[in-house]
């Protein structure tokens, strides 16, 4: 071996991640970009070429940059996905016109029509050896001998059959972008950059009737890397101000994370998920926004900083167990209680409630039901009362896990300890209500934990707490465990 | 003209040194001239603004001799500070706070309550459980959100989008200890965005030193021992009633500082007095009949007295509820 090779090991998924970000930065010249094997790149250029000032300089630039950034490439421009293929591999920056496919095929070897390699063995034993030569074979003895892929691939290249490639995102419907001149660096530059973008984004949505639900800014750096920031929001949203509140938020966490490096050369702003946009009149003094609309912005703003989770509704869920009874779900900007998540895992048989107070329902009636209910019905009672059905006591505040406590001198076989040590600091029990209790849901596979009896017990100093006792006396050997699962008020 | 502002300045002070004295809301001033259409003649000011006649500016609880002493109620605009001593007490401190969101919705302000904790609090001292919300208070799924920032740098931001949000009813914000983020700055953002926003924040403290704040008044709640439950044939033994709580007024304007035992009735949908002599659960201590026309005997120890109304809010020279300024680690060192 010569001593002055250096030897690295081959790592495909690293080749993986550059090509993709190559893909990435693709994005430039059109939002169609698919990945080809592990070596090639298909862009969808339709309709984008005259942005770039034709066909020849967009691929001329294309190959600039990509030298500029180190890389060798190849690049051809055809009518068809098959004939761009074959221009990229077996010339340097060629571009077919459109008719022109046939011609420009016929004296190219067979691996310029994408087949198998066995495929390609049979043909040449037969004397087949150009694109050409199996063009002007009769198709059925072909079909017959080397199977349909052939023709496929024939016909494709030769744009007799659509060939799509799918691309590596999902294309928005509407996206505006600037090209720099200049490439930016701070942050307050991209937000006012954000603001303009939106006011060209406006014109278009107010065109369609719509808004946006979702947008997405991409932040192309000059060296190559893209950075995509995306909001969501509750509400379609049209207005320029809104949508720069939003990306300020997102931007302010994500200030840290977005190395501008050498600065951004390109800016895009795309609006993902578009729905009808409901225009209302504002009033003279200009207050045009409800207080549900308030509401939606201000979660939307949070969302945008903090995630997804860190706004919260409860909704309850079907289950006689404490901890699954209530689902805490992100606030979507609709307070109102329209859609109730169904139980997450509903019972196969419908059999249900083991604890009293829990209707029985099957299944089907409980999806009736479910639609059918307004919000008061659903939780039993009127806000005013509570006195229509019974509610169980529950505690106003509950552990998501079980606390184990030490339970001192319970009584024996059903009844609550008379002391108890819960976080090292020892409680005296002075009254006591309970048990109540509420067996596993057998349904599921983990119902291998025993019946929990519930007591709320008060202690010396008044305050009020859940604990259960899981499984009964004599169950285990060193008896049953207690622990502590809520606060009362 | 400027002999007539002087003139009124005088009788303004001269007011105010009187309310002190007779231990009243001291902002009860007379109607600047010029404006009429005030029915009883009374012009009330709060933190230099005009309180319209129409809405109340104070929620009243319910409980007659504790509104009594904090000029009429809990004010609905601002910052309200909420303390527990210890992390335990979360169940009394929300359940108060609680209480008075639910006497808020029984008015009919619209919107939903927003209750911002940091994951560490929510952890500790368990997240808000909406049926015991819903049985307790009347507070279902649809008049509450949740905050759950991990940081409480995030959660002192929302707090401060939140409280100039008029669509929200109340915010509450849980924080646990004395973080040094919360200062008097901090807290004084958030008074004055919610008294412009004409809506409550109440600042409940799980463990927290009583700090200089913003706040006009701070509330020190304990957990007190239930009454059992009243039925047809007189209270049941050995369980437990309407949640009742020690509610210590630590700093106010005008309320001296005292202690009330307060009840919560969930059917009225209001507080009320707790009486003493009604907590079987302090009673467990030796028994001793009363004497016939000596003094009462003493108390047992560890019962909550209402401590004597002082002059003014300066006496705060009284035994110390809470750890003072001087007993913390950072200001020893000074």
């Amino acid at each position: 071996m010569h001593p002055g090779i250096e030897i690295v090991e081959a790592d495909p998924t690293a080749e993986r991640r550059l090509l993709e970000s190559l893909a990435d930065w693709c994005d430039r010249y059109t939002p169609l970009v698919a990945l080809d094997g592990e070596d090639g790149l298909f862009l969808d250029t339709t309709g984008c070429a005259h942005l770039f000032g034709g066909e020849r300089s967009m691929l001329d630039e294309l190959l600039a940059c990509f030298l500029r950034l180190g890389f060798d490439a190849r690049a051809g421009l055809a009518s068809t996905v098959g004939a761009a293929w074959a221009a990229a591999r077996f010339f340097a920056s060629r571009i077919v016109e459109a008719g022109e496919e046939e011609a420009f095929l016929t004296p190219l070897p067979l691996a310029a029509l994408r087949i198998d390699a066995s495929v390609r063995a049979g043909l040449e034993g037969v004397g087949l050896r150009t694109a050409g030569a199996v063009m002007s074979t009769p198709r059925a003895p072909l079909a017959r001998r080397f199977g349909r892929e052939l023709l496929l691939r024939m016909d494709q290249a030769l744009g007799r059959l659509e060939e799509t490639i799918s691309p590596r995102r999902p294309a928005p419907p509407l996206a505006v972008e600037r090209r720099l001149a200049e490439p930016i660096v701070a942050m307050e530059a991209v937000e006012h950059l954000v603001g303009q973008l939106a006011v060209t984004l406006r014109s278009d949505l107010e065109r369609r009737g719509e808004g946006a639900r979702a947008l997405e800014l991409a932040l192309f750096r000059v060296d190559g890397a893209v950075s995509r920031v995306g909001v969501g929001a509750a509400r379609p949203l049209r207005e320029p101000d809104r949508i720069g509140l939003l990306f300020h938020e997102r931007l302010a966490v994500l200030e840290d994370r977005i190395d501008a490096g050498f600065g951004f050369d390109l800016v895009r702003l795309s609006a993902f998920s578009l729905a009808p946009f409901e225009a209302r009149q504002a009033d003279l003094s200009g207050e045009d926004a409800s207080g549900e609309e308030r509401l939606a912005l201000f979660a939307d703003r949070i969302r945008a900083r903090l995630g997804d989770h860190a706004v919260l509704k409860a909704v309850s869920v079907e289950s006689h167990l404490p901890e699954r009874a209530v689902a805490a779900v992100p606030f979507a900007g609709k307070i109102a209680m329209h859609e109730i998540t169904p139980c997450p895992v509903p019972s196969p048989q419908g059999g249900r409630g083991f604890c009293s107070g829990i209707r029985r329902r099957t299944s089907t009636a409980l999806a009736r039901e479910t639609a059918a209910a307004s919000p008061s019905s659903l939780w039993g009672a009127d806000r005013d009362g509570g006195k229509k059905s019974y509610l169980p006591d529950r505690p106003i505040r509950l552990f998501s896990s079980p606390e184990p406590i030490e339970a001192i001198a319970a009584e024996v076989p059903e009844g609550a300890p008379a002391s108890f040590r819960w976080r090292r600091v020892f409680h005296r029990v002075a009254a006591s209500e309970g048990p109540e209790r509420i067996a596993p849901e057998w349904w599921r596979a983990d119902g291998s934990e025993g019946t929990r009896d519930y007591f709320r017990v008060e202690d010396e100093e008044g305050r009020r707490f859940w604990l259960y006792r899981q499984g009964l006396y004599g169950e285990l050997p060193q008896g049953p465990r207690w622990f502590m699962h809520g606060i009362f008020a | 003209m400027v002999e007539r502002a002087v003139a009124r300045e005088t009788i303004f002070a001269l007011r105010r040194e009187i309310a002190k004295i007779e231990g009243v809301l001291a902002d009860r001033l007379e109607p600047p001239p010029g404006r009429s259409g005030i029915a009883d003649g009374v012009f009330v000011r709060r933190d230099g603004r005009a309180v319209e006649n129409g809405r109340p500016s104070l929620l009243r609880t319910g409980a007659d001799a504790f509104d009594a002493v904090l000029g009429g109620g809990l004010p609905r605009a601002g910052l309200v500070e909420i303390h527990g001593k210890e992390t335990r007490d979360a169940g009394a401190v929300a359940g108060f706070t609680l209480a008075l969101a639910s006497l808020l919705l029984k008015e009919g302000t619209d919107g939903p309550l927003l209750w911002i904790g940091t994951a560490d609090i929510f952890h500790e001292t368990g997240f808000p459980y909406l049926p015991g919300l819903h049985a307790r208070f009347g507070i279902g799924p649809e008049t509450i959100l949740f905050a759950r920032p991990r940081q409480l740098r995030d959660a002192l931001w929302i707090a401060e989008e939140a409280a100039r949000l008029k669509a929200l009813s109340a915010v509450f914000l849980e924080i646990g200890g004395s973080p040094h983020q919360l200062d008097f700055t901090a807290t004084r953002r958030l008074h004055r965005r919610a008294l412009q926003a004409e809506r409550p924040l109440f600042l409940l403290r799980e463990a927290g030193f009583a700090e200089p704040t913003a706040a006009p008044l701070r509330l020190i709640l304990a957990p007190a021992g239930a009454r059992p439950r009243s039925t047809l044939a007189g209270p049941l033994a050995n369980s437990i009633g309407p949640p009742s709580f020690v509610v210590g007024i630590d700093k106010s304007r005008n309320a001296p500082s005292r202690q009330f035992i307060l009840e919560w009735d969930a059917a009225e949908c209001s507080f009320r007095e707790g009486r003493r002599e009604d907590h079987g659960t302090e009673n467990i201590g030796v028994m001793v009949s009363a004497s016939r026309h000596g003094q009462d005997p003493a108390p047992p120890a560890g019962a909550v007295l209402a401590f004597p109304a002082r002059a003014g809010p300066t006496g705060r020279n009284a035994p110390p509820r809470q750890p003072s300024r001087g007993q913390r680690k950072a200001h020893r060192g000074a």
